[in-house]
């Protein structure tokens, strides 16, 4: 009878402190809004989620009565609607404690007052250190850190080797190809010349010689910057914009749209079918990213990675004169805090943790380079012959400007490209359209030159 | 003992209780309608209105400032207002006629059907109209895509992006089918609501099948005619969603840009984020005006207060 009474005790007391010990560890919920859109990009949810599991280990070893519970959110579908949804969220301050976006969201977020400054963060944890020192530009703004670099990138300019050797080309004149490029040797005007003779000869149909995106975006800038055109002055920080270069653009697309290179209606294709196509080997040169290395050979080639390699080489996009210098241009994004958050130090303490070449290494399965020094130097990175054959292109790259107007600067641009490509106004008038519409909507945040 | 002039007064109160009680009880009914009405349309104008004289944008979210009628300034100064307001007017117009029209027709040929056939040919119509916008819209482009990814290309031998080489007829085209639909429905409902008598009275006549619809049907439709088009305009003037997914107005510059599209664009789209919500208020606003007049307009022209008017006599 003692017995179970003791024993009775015995389980009451066993039920009480599981249900303190229950009670005193508390669970803090984070959340994490990312974006690929590319599908191959989901390390940048998962990395988070994994990073919190090693920030509960280490909360259990120090003893903490709290863990993490990490909630991600993983875009597919388009950056529009993406963004749209964090404004909203921003402003009924529903905002994930982190957010994974482009280096071009710092403006525009930062002025209206939702990412927190990282500096102080940056300075008490050594993992930052690590990151490539130049990428940090891209996600400074006004002298703060925004934003911790992930995923730089370049933009190559692809090939199809089956169908230049259908036209003729020997294997030794298209294994040469990056490197004449390289050199200012294979300029725009011959992208223009074998495109012409590749239609002329049947292997790819009229409007098939050189595709670029369908839609609005950073591609058109590197081929402006081969023309010479600056985005924004280094030293006022004010946005610029080159009429030469402008107008070399839109020649050259032009041109294209009118002698059959590229099709009058291309912008608006559904990416899709853009990549389709282009998979399909309907194309016989085409602008796009590293990450659409993988995304071609993952989500839209039956013959995998292998028909890739097989069909596609790259080079950096062409100089605009001969002898001139070839370009391409990164993207990088970069995880935030926001401002809003009541667990700033967690998401802080969260991005040092993936912040390493154990994270940042698994940039390469979506065709992205590293962000950190010492994932370079990782046996998979150099491994990687895509990656570590387009590395060369980090020297050449360059970046759109942090700058608030820069969304309505980028909108303007590509309405004049729409304009020249689908016939509805001449090049001069397309660069006298952007001047007038450039500076009606941004006034002295721009200068023309 | 109460003197005629103590009637009087009894029945000049009488008289007023009366009056009191007169619009006491309608206006108790009314007010349900009242407060919805206040809250969801007057509400959203009146916010909207506010908003185009703020400079709210992403930038300035948390701290908009009033900039008065700049947002307007800014529109009517565009060199493109012209091109989209002629472009609203010609989508409103043709798909307008396309969809009253096609839906008058749809809704004479099935009411000449048996019901089990007739029933059949409306939820046929009607699919378009149930299947959510997007999957709507992504079905026609595939329809209508390249070789060998079109059906349409693929059927024709001839390989284009249909949607592209014809913007407009497609945005009416995929506009026009749903929109025929509402106008099946309510077309149906008043043409069986004519009295068969009329229609036996034509017969006798010696009335042919066009001289019924001209002189029986379309003349006691107006009611429904004028409700279709008012609803549609209304809609149409509002609605975007099919053309931003089929074209996001173009191809090319414009084309299929039509002025609900712009201020969504301004207001929600931009590639990096920078959106301005004070201007796509501002664009919204010339919307609602617009709209307001049109809505007159028809009141006027179907001659609404006739169609109100009390019978002149009544048949019981």
């Amino acid at each position: 009878m003692r017995n179970s009474k003791a024993i009775r005790y015995l389980f009451a007391f066993v039920v009480a402190a599981a249900v303190t010990f229950a009670a005193a560890q508390q669970t803090i919920t984070l959340e994490a809004w990312t974006i690929g859109p590319d599908e191959p990009a989901v390390h940048r949810a998962e990395n988070l989620e994994a990073a919190a599991l090693i920030l509960n280990e280490q909360l259990a070893a120090e003893g903490a009565d709290y863990r993490v519970e990490l909630v991600t959110d993983f875009e597919t579908v388009s950056w529009d609607d993406f963004r749209r949804r964090l404004l909203l969220a921003f402003d009924s301050g529903l905002a994930p404690d982190l957010i994974a976006s482009s280096h071009l969201d710092i403006a525009v977020w930062s002025e209206g007052g939702f990412l927190m400054e990282l500096d102080g963060y940056i300075a008490e944890y050594d993992a930052f250190d690590d990151v490539v020192e130049s990428l940090w530009d891209f996600t400074t703004y006004k002298g703060a850190v925004y934003g911790i670099p992930i995923n730089p990138e370049a933009r190559p300019f692809y090939f199809n080797k089956t169908l230049l050797a259908e036209l003729g080309w020997s294997a030794d004149e298209i294994e040469a190809l990056p490197g004449r490029i390289l050199e200012g040797d294979f300029i725009w005007d011959d992208v223009v010349e074998v495109s012409l003779e590749a239609i002329e000869a049947g292997v790819v149909a009229p409007g098939h010689g050189y595709w670029h995106r369908p839609a609005d975006g950073p591609d058109y800038y590197h081929t402006y910057m081969a023309y010479g055109g600056r985005l924004q002055d280094p030293d006022t920080g004010q946005l610029v914009f080159t009429q030469d270069a402008a107008l070399g653009l839109f020649t050259l697309l032009g041109r294209m749209a009118d002698e059959g290179v590229i099709l009058r209606d291309l912008i608006g294709t559904p990416w899709p079918e853009w990549h389709r196509t282009v998979v399909d080997g309907e194309v016989l040169f085409n602008s796009a990213g590293t990450w659409s290395f993988a995304e071609w050979a993952t989500q839209f080639s039956d013959g995998g990675y292998d028909h890739i390699w097989e069909t596609f080489g790259f080079a950096l996009q062409p100089a605009a004169e001969r002898g001139g210098t070839p370009t391409t241009l990164s993207h990088p994004l970069a995880y935030y805090i926001w401002s809003g958050t009541d667990h700033a130090d967690l998401a802080a303490r969260l991005l040092s943790i993936v912040t390493t070449p154990e994270f940042d290494v698994r940039a390469m399965e979506s065709g992205h380079l590293p962000a950190l020094e010492s994932t370079r130097a990782e046996d998979a990175f150099l491994e990687n012959e895509f990656l570590s054959q387009v590395s060369y292109m980090v020297d050449y790259t360059s970046a759109q400007p942090v700058h608030d107007g820069f969304g309505r600067y980028a909108d303007i641009v590509f309405r004049s490209i729409n304009a020249v490509e689908s016939g509805q106004l001449t090049p001069e008038e397309a660069v006298e359209l952007t001047v007038e519409e450039l500076q009606r909507a941004l006034g002295d945040q721009v200068s023309i030159e | 003992m109460s003197t005629p002039a103590a009637a009087t007064d009894r029945g000049a109160a009488r008289h007023g209780g009366n009056r009191a009680s007169s619009w006491k009880l309608p206006a108790l009914f009314l007010l349900p309608a009242l407060i919805i009405v206040l809250l969801f349309f007057f509400g959203p104008a009146i916010v909207t209105g506010y908003l185009s004289m703020t400079d709210l944008s992403a930038r300035t979210l948390s701290d908009p400032s009033f900039v008065g009628f700049d947002n307007y300034e800014y529109v009517l100064g565009s060199r493109w207002t012209p091109l989209i307001l002629r472009n609203t007017l010609f989508y409103v117009g043709v798909t307008l006629l396309f969809n009253v029209g096609m839906g008058l027709v749809l809704a004479i040929v099935i009411s000449g059907m048996s019901d089990r056939v007739g029933n059949v040919f409306r939820l046929l119509w009607l699919l378009p109209r149930i299947t959510s916008p997007v999957i709507y819209v992504v079905m026609w482009q595939a329809l209508m895509a390249r070789a060998p990814y079109g059906f349409l290309s693929q059927l024709t031998g001839q390989s284009q992006n249909w949607v592209n080489a014809y913007p407009w007829h497609s945005v009416i085209l995929i506009n026009g089918v749903v929109g025929a639909s509402l106008g099946m429905l309510i077309f149906t409902a008043a043409i069986r609501s004519i009295p068969e008598d009329l229609f036996r009275a034509a017969a006798v006549d010696g009335a042919t099948t066009w001289q019924t619809v001209r002189r029986v049907i379309l003349p006691l439709m107006r009611w429904p005619i004028m409700f279709v088009t008012a609803y549609q305009t209304l809609s149409l003037l509002a609605s975007f969603e099919y053309i931003l997914l089929l074209t996001n107005g173009g191809p090319g510059f414009f084309t299929t840009e039509v002025w609900s599209l712009w201020a969504y664009k301004e207001a929600f789209q931009s590639y990096v984020g920078n959106v301005e919500f004070g201007l796509g208020a501002a664009m919204a606003a010339f919307l609602v005006v617009t709209g307001i007049v049109a809505s007159l307009i028809y009141l006027r022209v179907f001659r609404f207060n006739d169609l109100l008017a009390r019978p002149k006599i009544e048949v019981n």
